[in-house]
């Protein structure tokens, strides 16, 4: 235990090198693909590595079934929307409150977690996401129901003394904003999963019994996971509406859930570059296929079955694969 | 009778009807999870393909091709959309449960068969369309008048058939060897393997079965859906919602949580607007998984929960 804590802080030499490639691949990105078409796909990108991420610290970490990550996303849009053009917040701190709001929904659905396992906590999450979409529906006096809000602004300029404005009003900072965020939350869940509070999230999804025979809360862990993960999603959620400039209950379907499952599942449940490799793969790979019009779907919907019928450890475990047939000879010592 | 009276019998009435629809549905998806605890997530799309099998039958083959009446042909569509249903069935059966049995995970299964509905969804869309179908069942237009009481041909046929489909399914399952050995594979699968019995050809067959309802819900349920390639993701949730009211896998759990389903739908279209139909339903859900985690009637899969 003690040995692994200290891994946490003297990290080897290969993992900064992966923060500074991610790095710079963030900052590359919108560079290269110029069009704003393509800088709009990427700021989607990023939200969906954040929202693919905070699933796979409760399904993929914490092993519990979630099949309504979509609603934390909503109340994440939703809360900070409804903060800024009714109550004059500024968004900044919409933000952290529509967060916390989030954060507070994934407490309350940790409470049927805890007495609930496998598919009937999967459905009961879906009776979550489900009663949030319909709340967004008919809420009209609030959340103006399926007509929805409209020309919602960007997140307002960042002014720092002796440096040009930082305006989000383009997609190429606007990205560079929610990419960072992604960078930053990936780190902290880096550490996190490896720190003792990792392995007593782990130990949760490998055994619960043992897991409480260890002296680990079983209820207060499994709070802390949904709390965390859907403070994150909502997090991503706040960025949605001031890029797309609009916001309708039908953005968060239950379908959405499904995506973010996806995945986390196609790139490599329960590692930490995985459901971020599925989340790219996923948010390009219908682009990329528009040019075969009325199939681009299907063949979604197929390659998501194959990838699951023949990697069931997703896109990593591809990777992992080619990479030991490349290598014979290099030992499998330093790679984890 | 009172108005009010007359008022509570109506609404039953088309509760009831509802309810043996989504009971149809439901059963499917409750029979696959008892037998190897896994989803189905595709379902839904059996129901829609279903529905537009019998929606072609029943316009255009059996009328023009086969010359039967609108009625003769309506019929002949409900049995073709079960058939659909099967093949779909064995296809996914083929595809994704069987190879994926082995490892024993339930979550892998479930996302396949999402991949399966994308799949199938947009495969409806570029063949079909978006715009929606008017599938009009040539039952609808008799009406039946007892007292102040109205309902068409079509619930009554909606009624009678799915009654004689779950009754049928019910007594092959309580009553015959085979329904017999199926359950036993639900209960443990690896001690009915070693009483003789073939797990892999029954699980096989319970997914035919549920699959061949769905198709069948399909072509009752067509003339009352908005019939469009999502279609029946409309049904799915709130069949998920009776699965898990009636306990997952419980059979005659999930008939009661079926009708009550349909009677609470009913009501609230009637009292409460029929916008807050899936709100009413979900709720009640939750509901349900504090108080009475197990399901409508309890049994033994205290595993869960």
């Amino acid at each position: 235990m003690m040995a692994r804590t200290d891994q946490a802080f003297m990290m080897p030499p290969s993992r900064w090198v992966g923060y500074l490639v991610a790095l710079a691949l963030i900052v590359a990105a919108p560079l290269v693909l110029g069009t704003p078409y393509w800088r709009g796909i990427l700021v989607v990108c990023a939200m969906n590595v954040l929202l693919a991420l905070s699933l796979n610290l409760v399904l993929g970490y914490t092993g519990q079934l979630n099949l309504g990550q979509s609603a934390f996303f909503a109340i994440g849009a939703y809360v900070s929307v409804i903060l800024v053009r009714s109550h004059g917040w500024n968004f900044w701190l919409a933000m952290v409150a529509a967060s916390a709001a989030a954060g507070v929904a994934g407490l309350l659905l940790a409470a049927f977690a805890v007495r609930l396992r496998g598919h009937y906590l999967g459905i009961a999450s879906l009776g979550f996401a489900v009663i949030t979409y319909q709340v967004l529906v008919n809420w009209e006096r609030v959340t103006e129901g399926v007509r929805g809000i409209y020309g919602i602004m960007p997140p307002p300029p960042i002014v720092l003394p002796g440096l040009p404005e930082i305006s989000f009003g383009n997609s190429l900072a606007l990205f560079w904003l929610v990419g960072g965020i992604a960078f930053v939350v990936y780190w902290m869940l880096d550490n996190l999963v490896r720190s003792p509070v990792g392995e007593t999230l782990r130990a949760l999804r490998e055994d619960e019994v043992s897991a409480a025979s260890l002296g680990i809360n079983g209820a207060r862990w499994k709070a802390f996971a949904f709390g965390l993960a859907s403070t994150i999603a909502g997090l991503a959620g706040c960025f949605y509406p001031g890029f797309v400039g609009t916001l309708v209950p039908d953005a968060f379907n239950i379908v959405e859930s499904f995506t973010m499952l996806a995945m986390v599942i196609v790139g490599g449940m329960g590692t930490m570059i995985g459901p971020v490799i599925g989340a790219v793969v996923l948010t390009f790979l219908p682009e990329l296929l528009r040019s075969a019009g009325e199939l681009r779907l299907m063949i979604y919907g197929i390659a998501l079955t194959l990838v699951v019928l023949f990697m069931p450890g997703g896109i990593l475990q591809l990777v992992q694969i080619v990479r030991t047939r490349l290598a014979p000879r290099a030992d499998g010592g330093g790679s984890r | 009778m009172s108005d009010l009276a007359t008022l509570l019998v109506q609404q039953s009435i088309n509760g009831v009807y509802l309810g043996c629809l989504y009971v149809m549905v439901a059963l499917g998806l409750t029979l696959i999870y008892g037998v190897m605890n896994q989803i189905n997530f595709a379902h839904a799309d059996f129901v829609t393909v279903g529905a537009f099998t019998a929606f072609f039958v029943a316009t255009r083959f059996a009328t023009k091709v086969l010359g039967l009446g609108d009625a003769a042909a309506y019929l002949v569509s409900i049995f073709i959309a079960l058939g659909a249903g099967a093949v779909l069935g064995l296809l996914v059966n083929a595809v994704v449960f069987a190879p994926l049995r082995e490892r024993g995970d339930e979550l892998r299964p479930l996302i396949a068969t999402i991949g399966i509905s994308v799949l199938l969804e947009n495969g409806q869309l570029a063949l079909f369309g978006p715009i929606p179908f008017q599938f009009d069942s040539p039952f609808a237009k008799e009406t039946i008048r007892l007292g102040r009481v109205f309902f068409t041909g079509q619930s009554v046929l909606v009624v009678v058939a799915s009654m004689l489909a779950i009754g049928a399914l019910y007594a092959f399952m309580k009553f015959t060897f085979t329904g017999k050995a199926l359950r036993a594979v639900s209960q443990d699968r690896e001690t009915a393997g070693l009483m003789g019995i073939n797990p892999d050809f029954l699980i096989g067959l319970t997914i035919v079965i549920a699959s061949a309802m769905a198709g069948m819900a399909g072509a009752l349920i067509g003339p009352v859906l908005v019939l469009t390639p999502f279609a029946g993701a409309t049904v799915i949730v709130k069949a998920f919602a009776i699965v898990i009211i009636g306990g997952f896998g419980n059979m005659e759990g999930t008939i009661l949580a079926g009708i009550l389903v349909g009677i609470i739908e009913a009501f609230t279209v009637q009292y409460l607007g029929s916008g807050l139909i899936d709100l009413v339903v979900f709720v009640l859900l939750l509901v349900m998984l504090v108080v009475r985690p197990t399901g409508l009637i309890a049994e033994r899969r205290e595993e869960n929960v």
